[in-house]
């Protein structure tokens, strides 16, 4: 569509950011420090507000931060030195998510209960639906302004710091900002990767109370029969909100269950919330997904770097071993290696996402190696090459100063195609009852949970995951179709023999 | 270089390919903490009869000897038997049980996207930007993003209950079918009989295919849009070849190479993607028979399954390759395609 | 389509017998492509003939719209282009802009064929050559099988491939650029064409390569009395070929005259900062000229010479007056379109001569 479209667009020099501001002839030397040294304007206008925001969410930023590495797992790697380390960085990352940010739960909380009177426990009395609204709302244009306040500090750099006032990317992203499927990808994609970070505040309650610990967890309610404010189980309650096809058996999309309980997307068949599943299973994908291609662009890159440079002898050795590798189909592989390897230390590493991670990466690489493959030899017979080895330069310098950066652009694009299918082969693999172990939320469980209930009123807890998925996906796509016309606006690369990088081993 | 001289390069290729793939998956097999013996034995089992079973299995030798029996076995199609899942059974006849089911819905889901996807694509092509392509390229684009378990969930569910929801019974329509069942394969030669399999295996072959078809149509339609605008094709308009000539001798030809390893490609991914169809629809097929191999650790039936696996995929590559030497005559010329 | 507009339009020239002499006219010709943001005039009104038997250059630098002429002139223009319905090509008698699409297929190949510039291209990679020429034959000679096989043999080594029983089952990659260009020359005489369009058939090709093609295609029109429209930059390759000569300028025919009228005594100034950029018309010791500046994309209908903001000769009127086709020179053939001209007026005569009649008056 967009990709047909926008081809003739070309090459214009003449971008909005053209006009000669505040860059003085004199500081062309000088290092970016000190240009804005001469200048500190524009920047520090720039570093206040990026301060706020950093301020508004200090607490969930550190704690974010800080909990990412396993620290129960390295502590007990090496015990002594790191373990009272790695158990002091655990109780800091505790208290930075105690600390108020503007997202936090109990600033917008749309948990309590309606007496006769009204609502209680919830912000300003807010109904819960509103008040869980609200506080979606307020995180994603927390978000959003980031994304403004990043574009608005690259245009500030465009025009203030930068030496050239024009460089051959300017084109790449001005032809990007015209392209707008590739925007309309970028907003699924941004969105996508906001519900994955924000996922602990973002649904209407939390995995921990109602999805992993329900039976350690108590919430109020107001029992109409006896009039009085009660105490339950989320466990029993969840007994209670059960989404099971028939009769009473169901809590659809949007709807509250006997508890006051808002669920957006309903309830599980065993009457957990449905929404906060999700979120939570849009974090495991998205990190699962990063860390494969993480590695298989690793050993894509590499192998693509090493193959264009020395060719010959080299290449068909990588040939032959990536075509081994892609002799196995991929997801019968994975079920395979991630059987074998089900019992031993690795796989408990977040909770089977590393073991995942890994196998995705070892059998992704060799499309993505195929598809940087052409623009890495092509580069490597431009004359700077040449250039560049006659002179006597190293092996590896060539390759990382000279050919590197050429390659990465179209590495981003195959990237984002196969993201979409690596999440979609996670998806397979929970459906099948293997990779992330239950009770950790992921996609493909919820649409297994769902199966038998797809014909009935229950129709939303296999439907609403799928939908997401497609969503998502076809966002992926988009931001991929986006990057490549922006980068190479006559190429057709991506058309040809790699589309099934996307597919996700055909799951 | 010529043409077959080429072709010719590209399947001796394919041995140490065969050769690396199988040493893989024995280093999986074997080398990993996977433990044979304890998986036939069961839970329950003594240490006596567990050593027994490893001293017969060969278990304890050195590992450069099971190696060598490995690929010895392999490479003479020695197939073995299952040691967990049909305890006894020869891995051929469990192919010859399993195998034609999964050939059968391979067969129609790379058989229904080319002769939907790719027309679909071609017309797109032919038409661009007119609503007819704008509809197609995006319902291409979303098809291709379904999930294929997903994707099969809801068919099922929809077809099962067809009559309550449409108040049109699809198992009952036109012959009588189960729609989670492996189909029948027996008698296809008679029309009752191949309308029947056909029809137990379409929604799953739909499924299997989607992702194939949406790209057939997006990689049809741009090849078209290419071609279109190729020097040859004015060439041919301008010696008065009749447009319809055109579209179908010097416009599609040359669309077709771009979509060759398209085809081939997804007739491989297919091999991967049956696992999840076969289970959802449960047609007990080798995608299945591979899955319930794994998870009982029935190591000679993964081994063996895994090798044929290779092997096909193997021969697939080999058949991209026929396919390109025989449409594009550049093949080989200056250095390959 | 106004049959009854161009009635009105009747010919410049409507000498009876001169036009029965007439292989193609081609008459006010616009070619128009709509794009988002504009409109382009690739071909702006231009007017031309080629007698039978005889080779008319057009000549002009790229993106003038030599191309689109030829394009123009076979049907060949698709969406978002397009010939203004006033515009008339009459071949054979016919007003051929007004054919649907199977008319235009009847005439194209054994009434008008066209060589194209890039030979690697033109050639369909995944057919053998013999079997490319073998589809013209069939279409327009009705011969097929092993007749046509020894007629396609014929034909490529009468454009001088040698070998050609071999040659004729080989694919387009294996022949060298030259002998693709035979080729396709080839393939074209297989269409048996009164008259043929070349289109750059040099330019691709290496020097002596171009000479000895322009030798082929001067034998075989001499051989079959052909006409020719022979479309390149080159003025040094017009000079060898034509016998009258158009110079094209950003989709205006600037001057048109016999070629050595044209090559003596160019009157348009563009025509001699074009024949002053040719090595070889330099007397030594000169240094090369050039003319400064690209073609303009005429994205809007002329209301001033074109050439005019390049022009060493420019005077104010020039940005004002679109000059039309006037007789220079003592050969009635010999026209320029330029304020300049007539030279038997003053400057401001020769402004009033040019400045349209009324708003609607073309000629």
């Amino acid at each position: 569509m967009g990709a047909d479209t926008d081809v003739g667009s070309g090459s214009t020099r003449t971008g909005e950011f053209r006009e000669e501001a505040s860059r003085p002839e004199g500081d062309r030397d000088l290092p970016l420090s000190e240009r804005i040294t001469r200048n500190p304007g524009p920047a520090a206008t720039w570093a206040a507000v990026v301060a706020v925001l950093i301020a508004a969410e200090f607490g969930a930023i550190v704690s974010g931060l800080l909990s990412v590495p396993p620290w129960g797992w390295v502590g007990g790697l090496v015990p002594g030195v790191v373990e009272p380390v790695a158990a002091l960085l655990a109780t800091v990352a505790e208290r930075g998510a105690e600390l108020p940010t503007i997202t936090s739960r109990s600033v917008i909380d749309n948990t309590g209960y309606q007496t006769p009177s009204g609502w209680e426990g919830t912000t300003l009395g807010l109904s819960p639906a509103v008040a869980w609204a609200l506080r979606v709302a307020v995180i994603y244009t927390y978000s959003f302004t980031w994304l403004l306040v990043g574009w608005w500090g690259y245009t500030l750099y465009r025009r203030h710091y930068r030496i050239p006032d024009w460089t051959p990317r300017d084109d790449v992203v001005n032809r990007f900002r015209r392209h707008s499927w590739g925007l309309f990808g970028l907003t699924i994609v941004f969105a996508f990767v906001v519900m994955a970070l924000f996922a602990p505040v973002l649904g209407p309650t939390t995995v921990d109370q109602n999805i992993e610990n329900p039976y350690e967890n108590r919430i109020d309610y107001y029992n109409d029969e006896t009039g009085q404010v009660e105490s339950i189980f989320v466990g029993e309650a969840n007994g209670d909100t059960q989404s099971r096809g028939q009769g009473d058996n169901n809590v659809g999309p949007l709807e509250y269950d006997q508890y006051d309980r808002f669920h957006p997307f309903g309830t599980l068949p065993d009457g957990k919330d449905l929404f906060t599943f999700m979120a939570s299973g849009a974090r495991v994908s998205l990190l699962v997904g990063l860390t494969s291609l993480g590695i298989a662009g690793g050993f894509a890159m590499v192998f693509a770097m090493l193959t264009a440079y020395y060719k010959g002898l080299v290449d068909l050795g990588v040939v032959i071993a990536g075509d081994s590798i892609q002799a196995m189909p991929q997801l019968l592989f994975i079920i395979l290696a991630s059987f074998v390897l089900s019992d031993t230390w690795i796989a408990e590493v977040y909770n089977g996402g590393l073991v995942l991670a890994i196998l995705f990466g070892i059998t992704g690489w060799p499309a993505l190696w195929r598809a940087v493959r052409g623009p890495a030899l092509q580069v490597s017979e431009r004359e700077w090459i040449d250039a560049a080895k006659s002179y006597g330069q190293r092996p590896r310098v060539t390759m990382q100063k000279h050919m590197l950066p050429y390659v990465v652009g179209y590495f981003l694009i195959y990237a984002s195609l196969s993201l979409g299918g690596v999440i979609i082969g996670i998806a397979g693999l929970s459906f099948l009852g293997l990779g992330i172990e239950a009770p950790v939320p992921e996609w493909g469980r919820a649409v297994s949970a769902g199966q038998p209930y797809v014909a009935t009123q229950s129709w939303h807890i296999s439907l609403i995951p799928g939908i997401l998925v497609v969503i998502i996906v076809t966002g992926f796509n988009a931001l991929g179709d986006g990057v490549r016309d922006a980068i190479d606006p006559e190429s057709d690369i991506g058309d040809g023999g790699n589309e099934n990088v996307a597919a996700g081993g055909g799951a | 270089m010529g043409r077959w001289e080429y072709f010719l390069k590209r399947v001796l290729l394919m041995v140490p390919i065969v050769f690396l793939g199988t040493t893989v998956t024995f280093l999986i097999l074997r080398v990993g903490p996977i433990d044979p013996a304890a998986a036939i034995i069961g839970p329950s089992g003594d240490t006596e009869a567990y050593a027994a079973i490893r001293d017969s299995l060969g278990l304890d030798q050195p590992l450069w000897i099971q190696y060598a029996e490995f690929m010895r076995d392999l490479l003479t199609l020695q197939l073995g038997e299952s040691w967990v899942v049909v305890r006894g059974q020869s891995v051929w006849e469990l192919v010859g049980v399993y195998g034609p089911r999964t050939l059968w819905l391979g067969f129609w889901s790379i058989l229904i996207p080319i002769f939907v996807g790719l027309p679909l694509g071609f017309y797109a092509g032919l038409n661009p930007n007119t609503l007819a392509d704008y509809i197609a390229s995006f319902g291409g684009i979303v098809w291709r993003a379904m999930p294929n378990f997903w994707l099969a969930v809801i068919f099922v569910s929809v077809l099962t209950q067809s009559d309550a929801l449409f108040g049109f019974s699809w198992g009952d329509w036109l012959v009588e079918t189960q729609i989670v069942t492996p189909p029948d394969l027996s008698g296809l030669w008679e029309p009752t009989q191949f309308l029947g399999a056909l029809k137990a295996i379409l929604p799953a072959a739909l499924v299997l295919g989607s992702a194939s078809m949406g790209n057939e149509m997006r990689i049809g339609r741009t090849a078209v849009l290419e071609t279109k605008n190729a020097n040859y094709v004015e060439m041919a308009k301008a010696k008065g070849v009749p447009g319809r000539l055109v579209v179908w001798k010097h416009m599609f030809r040359n669309a077709l190479i771009p979509l060759v390893p398209v085809i081939t490609g997804e007739a491989f991914l297919l091999l991967g993607g049956s696992v999840l169809v076969e289970t959802v629809f449960a047609i007990n097929g080798l995608g299945y028979l591979f899955f319930q191999a794994t998870i009982n650790g029935d190591v000679p039936l993964v081994g063996s399954l895994m090798f044929l696996f290779i092997l096909l995929s193997v021969g697939i590559n080999i058949l991209q390759d026929f396919l390109y030497t025989v449409i594009d005559p550049r093949v080989g010329y200056d250095g390959g395609a | 389509m106004s049959r009854h507009a161009r009635d009105d339009n009747v010919p410049l020239n409507a000498d009876a017998t001169s036009s029965r002499d007439l292989a193609l006219e081609v008459e006010n010709l616009r070619t128009v492509f709509h794009t988002e943001h504009e409109q382009i005039h690739a071909v702006d009104g231009i007017s031309f003939n080629i007698r039978r038997g005889e080779t008319v250059g057009l000549v002009g630098e790229s993106g003038s719209g030599k191309s689109v002429t030829a394009r123009s002139i076979l049907g060949l223009i698709e969406s978002p282009g397009e010939i203004d319905p006033a515009s008339a090509i009459r071949f054979e008698g016919d007003n051929i802009t007004e054919y649907t699409e199977s008319e235009y297929e009847s005439i194209r190949g054994d009434g008008i064929a066209m060589v194209f510039q890039d030979p690697l291209s033109t050639l369909n990679p995944v057919y053998t050559v013999g079997n490319q020429i073998k589809e013209a034959l069939s279409l327009h000679q009705d011969l097929r099988g092993t007749a046509a096989t020894e007629r396609a043999i014929e034909l490529l080594e009468e454009v001088g491939i040698p070998d050609a029983a071999r040659r004729v089952t080989e694919y387009p990659h294996q022949f060298s650029g030259g002998m693709r260009q035979r080729a396709v020359i080839a393939m074209a005489l297989a269409c048996a064409p009164e008259v043929l369009i070349c289109d750059e058939p040099t330019t691709a090709l290496d020097v002596t390569i171009q000479a000895q093609i322009i030798d082929l295609l001067m034998d075989i029109q001499a051989e079959r009395d052909l006409s020719i429209l022979f479309i390149t930059h080159d003025m040094g390759v017009i000079a060898e070929v034509a016998d009258r000569v158009n110079v094209m300028y950003a989709g205006e025919i600037v001057e048109s005259a016999p070629v050595e009228p044209l090559f003596a005594e160019p009157k348009h100034p563009y025509t001699r900062g074009l024949l002053r950029s040719i090595p070889s018309t330099q007397t030594s010791g000169d240094r090369l000229e050039t003319i400064k500046g690209e073609v303009p994309t005429p994205n809007e209908p002329a209301s001033s010479c074109r050439f005019a903001p390049r022009c060493p000769k420019s005077f104010e009127e020039c940005s004002e007056v679109a000059p039309i086709p006037t007789a220079v020179g003592d050969d009635p053939d010999h026209d320029a379109a330029c304020l300049l001209y007539p030279e038997s007026m003053t400057t401001d005569e020769a402004v009033a001569h040019h400045r349209p009649a009324d708003d609607g008056g073309e000629q």
